[in-house]
């Protein structure tokens, strides 16, 4: 089926944007995502509005210590900025982001969209399927072909956030600076994710997973500061080499003492939760201790706490602990 | 003259005698010896620049003017009733040209025996209307405003539900199962090879349902002038092509002309016209203007075919020092609501070990997806991956290594046939892969981290000895050019220039004085489908012969600027583009001054395929090495390294081979590692019909490939000595690989692909045992 017939029009200033956004004008950025919707008829706005014009939010930025990333800027630009690539602290959110997608993808994918993707599940993308996600009435996955489903948070929408970026920069304590007509806010990201909720739908049955309104729009990503001696690391379990969603991934954030001990972690997991999940038991396991084999076990059980697989994705299990293994290893060779 | 006589004919796996018209070849065969300035080298495509630089003109390219774009709605539940359609609103939307369905039929609405927009949809993706417009757009706008009633039906979307006792009716009245009592091949006895075994090894499989994903997908433009018809059409046979839509329309066969220039891939997929083609012609004689209708990406995955998933079961005996007693395979698939009887599954089965007793059976059942199709060696690519798996569990049971075990069953000739083959470099090919995989495999240090390293090899049986028919025109021109004619298509493999290199091998001219046209029915004579891995075997020898023959023209004007009129022509030789009178190498004539004499003049000739020996098996060999590594916490595999060593006779062109193995070795990985289509169970519909869900393998997960060829001429088989290469380098590579995942961690990967899901669990279990 081809596209339905949309308005478009570059913008030029944020106050155009956020005055014309509602729930049938919708924000374009690269397009990856939601024109591959609107061709599968699965999201029909009357209008949409560029940002790909506006002449900000295309770059990094240095604020309070830490970093300012513009929305619109393309995951193959921000792999690439020397302020992101160069900083140790940010080698999570690099490799989250040369592991997204393709090349192809990322040279057209801005990171804004990137958070804001809606799930990649087969039922969902599949417009002959009435999912819950989408407004219908039960999720297809829970008892159907769920390999690729969640693990943790439970329904109704049992479909993993696609993002990778999302979970290297949860774990780096990221916020979101979102634009709309009163103004702008900023929510840490723990706060602008949320697991879809019957009580959160959008005019089109969608039940978002983000806090962002019809009339906002996300325009910058804020990176703290982090300790001289934090290192970060991302993990991403893959089917095949590229172009894959997560498994599972996992991203660890450590500040280590002197001594070695952590003295500050985060752990965000990827590919089984409806949304970007912190893995606050596997950072409880990791914090005050050294990186020892037997640490690392432990954190390895801690990260899997309160995991409930489906029928086909009792292996994610597993995986979560490998992958969360494997980042830890990176830095017990020191 | 042409003489019809009966012949055994050979095609992925079905042997077949039947009668056949051929001619003699009136060449001498090429033997081993035989010095060669064009053959056996390794040179680009003559078309390599078109078609990397985007030049190449393929189906989707077809613009011409006045076009109409042609599309159907199709089935959007896996099994319905169509009860009623109203196409009004859709009609009168601007730029829709004509709306076709049930109820305001085509002129012709059968194709190939098939009912086209019947009142039962069978499948997924079946068609409802075909509408032509203006442009994509209309077309789509169109698409979406027809409304159509269905009444759904029950339905079975996989072998299980389809074979369930009180299982629901795939089509209305049929019995799912198409071949109830299965396609049986049987020598011996089962009870005698279990009587004498002293090892029986007693597996199961299943085997994904695998998607062609050709990069041009499916599609057809047809354009007519006066009652003559032409179509564009994406197709590994324009004559098959040609006679379908003939027989379709009741046109008399010359006045349909099918051209296929350039082909995006067919694997199998892309055999004869389909209902966009029909649909296209019907559309574009109606408004008189051309239509060209192709398929896009989901479509491609919804009604374009697939190797169909298979279960089976493999059952081996055998004697303490590794003689087999027993090969039986069972197998089960679905091939849709209009499949065949299955493929060939139990080909390797029947021919690849000495083994005195032999029995497989392939029973196939329908379900209620589209028709599977032809794919890359079908039958084979399955049937060898549980019998190879199998023979590795045998080999660890015996203590044996696998290659040895091989070797102790190593058939000299065919044992489905008992006939002698006219070639076979398979133990030569055991040598070559083994010497430079370095086989059998030193034991590696224990490893350190997650990762497990191990290494496995499989064998491989094909045919691809080719035969007639097969037809070729040489037309010489005064500048000593050459044209050659041949109704074979080129769909990937390089024919258009290994056939440009024979010809200029035979005719002594240089490869850029020649021109080889292939994919168009109006100027060639008839030539195969490019299919079964035929293509090369069967029109190389005649354009060898219809090369000798312009030669043959050619030397008797020679003879007479040579004053040597009457000569016999055999009397001359062509050496480096001269004509050379044998008795007195003294008396020669540059080959261009002959032709320059000419004048307008055009030496024009044709050759045929002659027959294939009588009681001999022409078939191919080969075998891969594969090693593999195995994360034994994530359960991901990587195949990091293949050698492919292959047994197809001589080869004419190694770069242009090479890159044949290169791409069956790597569908072969994604067969065994990443792709596998999705039918969800509850709603009937596919899952998979895109290439983000449907995985296949991208450049990272591409192996180091090394490439082998035996390259000896099969004299015995035709006079170049050449085999196909299509097939055989798909089908031994996915038991390859599960035989080194074995060697790597002690699992049997009897499921495919081998996703990490399925390695945890098999370790897992490993674990608990």
């Amino acid at each position: 089926m081809t596209i339905h017939r949309f308005a478009h029009a570059d913008a030029a200033s944020l106050q155009e944007v956020v005055a014309a956004l509602d729930e049938t004008c919708l924000p374009l950025g690269g397009g990856t995502d939601l024109v591959a919707m609107m061709k599968a008829g699965l999201m029909a706005p009357e209008r949409l509005v560029n940002l790909k014009t506006l002449p900000d939010h295309h770059g990094v930025r240095p604020g309070d210590g830490g970093w300012r990333i513009g929305a619109l800027m393309t995951l193959a630009d921000l792999a690439a900025d020397p302020a992101v690539a160069e900083a140790p602290a940010l080698a999570s959110l690099v490799e989250a982001v040369l592991d997204s997608a393709s090349p192809q993808l990322r040279t057209m994918a801005t990171l804004g969209g990137n958070l804001l993707q809606r799930p990649r599940c087969w039922y969902f993308r599949n417009p002959e399927v009435p999912c819950w996600r989408k407004g219908g009435r039960r999720c297809f996955a829970f008892r159907g072909e769920n390999k690729y489903h969640t693990l943790l948070g439970g329904g109704p929408c049992y479909a993993p956030h696609p993002s990778d970026p999302a979970v290297a920069l949860l774990a780096l304590g990221a916020a979101v600076r979102l634009s709309g007509p009163a103004g702008d806010r900023t929510l840490a990201l723990d706060d602008f994710y949320v697991t879809p909720t019957r009580d959160a739908q959008r005019a089109d049955g969608y039940h978002p997973v983000t806090v962002l309104a019809p009339d906002e729009v996300l325009v910058e990503v804020l990176i703290p500061g982090s300790a001289a001696n934090a290192r970060s690391a991302y993990v991403k379990l893959m089917e095949r080499g590229v172009w894959d969603f997560a498994l599972v991934s996992v991203a660890v954030n450590l500040a280590l003492s002197d001594a070695g001990q952590v003295a500050a972690a985060r752990v965000a997991l990827g590919g089984v939760a409806a949304v970007p999940w912190r893995a606050t038991e596997a950072e409880e396991a990791l914090l005050g201790g050294s990186l020892t084999p037997e640490a690392i076990d432990r954190a390895a059980e801690a990260v899997v706490a309160g995991t409930r697989p489906l029928e086909h994705n009792a292996y994610k299990v597993d995986q979560l602990k490998a992958a969360l293994r494997q980042a830890l290893r990176r830095w017990t060779a020191d | 003259m042409p003489t019809i006589r009966r012949t055994k004919v050979e095609f992925e796996g079905r042997i077949e005698e039947r009668e056949v018209i051929v001619e003699e070849e009136h060449v001498e065969g090429w033997t081993q010896d035989t010095q060669m300035r064009w053959v056996g080298r390794p040179l680009s495509r003559v078309d390599g620049v078109a078609r990397v630089t985007g030049k190449a003109g393929y189906t989707h390219d077809v613009h011409l003017p006045g076009m109409l774009i042609g599309r159907f709605l199709r089935a959007k539940q896996p099994h319905a009733r169509i009860t009623g359609i109203d196409s009004r609103r859709a009609a009168a939307l601007p730029g829709v040209h004509l709306i076709w369905h049930r109820f305001n039929l085509p002129p012709v609405a059968h194709l190939d025996g098939r009912e086209l927009f019947g009142e039962e949809l069978a499948y997924e993706g079946a068609e409802v209307a075909f509408v032509v417009g203006r442009d994509a757009r209309a077309v789509g706008d169109a698409l979406g405003a027809i409304e159509v009633e269905v009444e759904p039906l029950p339905f079975a979307p996989n072998l299980a539900a389809a074979a369930a006792e009180d299982g629901p009716a795939v089509l209305v009245g049929e019995d799912n199962w198409i071949t109830p009592d299965g396609d049986i091949y049987a020598r011996g006895s089962v009870e005698a090879g279990l009587r004498e075994a002293d090892v029986v090894v007693d597996l199961t499989f299943t085997t994904p349902t695998a998607a062609h994903c050709c990069m041009e997908t499916h599609g057809s433009a047809a354009d007519w002038e006066g009652d003559l018809l032409t179509v564009w059409h994406s197709t590994q046979s324009v004559f098959g092509t040609r006679s379908s839509l003939a027989d379709a329309l009741h046109l008399p066969m010359d006045k349909v002309r099918v051209i296929s220039n350039y082909i995006g891939g067919g694997f199998g997929s892309k055999w004869g016209a389909e209902a966009f083609t029909l649909l296209a012609a019907l559309a574009a004689r109606e408004l008189g203007r051309p239509v060209k209708a192709v398929l896009d990406r989901e479509e491609e995955h919804l009604v374009a075919g697939y190797r169909p998933g298979s279960r089976q079961r493999v059952r081996l005996g055998a004697t303490k020092d590794g003689a087999l007693t027993l090969i039986e395979q069972e197998a089960e698939v679905t091939t849709g609501a209009y499949g065949g009887g299955g493929p060939v599954i139990g080909g390797p089965a029947k021919d690849l070990y000495l083994c005195p007793n032999v029995r497989t059976v392939v029973r196939a059942a329908r379900a209620n997806t589209d028709g599977a199709r032809a794919f890359r060696a079908p039958g084979y690519v399955e049937g060898t991956f549980a019998l190879e798996s199998t023979l590795d569990a045998l080999a660890h049971k015996l203590e044996m290594d696998p290659l040895d075990l091989r070797m102790k069953n190593y058939a000299d000739e065919s044992p489905s046939r008992g006939e002698p083959y006219t070639y076979k470099g398979l133990q030569r090919a055991y040598e070559m892969g083994a010497a430079r995989f370095g086989w059998p495999p030193q034991a590696d240090a224990p490893a350190a981290g997650p990762w497990r390293r191990g290494y496995g090899m499989a064998s491989q049986i094909w045919g691809g000895g080719g035969g007639p028919p097969a037809n070729a025109i040489v037309k010489l021109s005064p500048d000593g050019t050459a044209e050659v004619l041949v109704g074979v298509q080129d769909i990937g493999t390089g024919t258009k220039t290994v056939l440009a290199q024979v010809a200029a091998e035979e005719l002594g001219l240089s490869l850029d004085a020649v021109r080889c046209v292939v994919g168009d029915s109006l100027p060639a004579p008839f030539g195969p489908g490019s299919g079964g891995s035929v293509t090369l075997a069967s029109a190389a020898p005649a354009v060898r012969s219809a090369c000798r023959e312009a030669l043959r023209q050619l030397i008797a004007l020679a003879a007479i600027m040579l004053e040597l009129e009457g000569a016999d022509p055999d009397a001359f030789a062509v050496e480096a583009g001269d004509i050379v009178y044998r008795a007195d190498p003294e008396k020669r004539l540059p080959l261009t001054q002959v032709t320059a004499k000419m004048g307008n003049y055009m030496i024009v000739s044709k050759g045929a395929r002659g027959p294939n020996p009588d009681d001999k098996a022409i078939n191919t060999f080969g075998a891969h090495f594969v090693e593999v590594a195995v994360n034994v916490e994530t359960g991901q595999v990587r195949v990091e390294r293949v050698v492919a060593a292959h047994d197809i006779g001589r080869v004419v062109n190694p770069l242009t081979a090479t890159s044949q193995v290169y791409g069956g070795v790597l569908m072969g990985v994604g067969f065994a590692t990443t792709e596998a289509r999705v039918i969800d169970p509850d709603t009937g519909l596919q899952l998979t019909a895109n290439l983000e869900d449907y995985k296949v393998p991208v450049m990272v997960d591409c192996p180091e490939i090394e490439v082998l060829f035996v390259d000896v001429a099969d004299t015995a088989a035709n006079s170049v000595g050449s085999k196909g290469l299509g097939e055989p380098p798909i089908i031994p590579t996915a038991a390859a690989i599960g035989n080194a995942i074995f060697d790597a961690v002690g699992v049997r990967v009897t499921d495919l692909p081998a996703t990490p899901d399925r390695l945890l669990a098999l370790l897992a279990k490993e674990k608990t045992q």
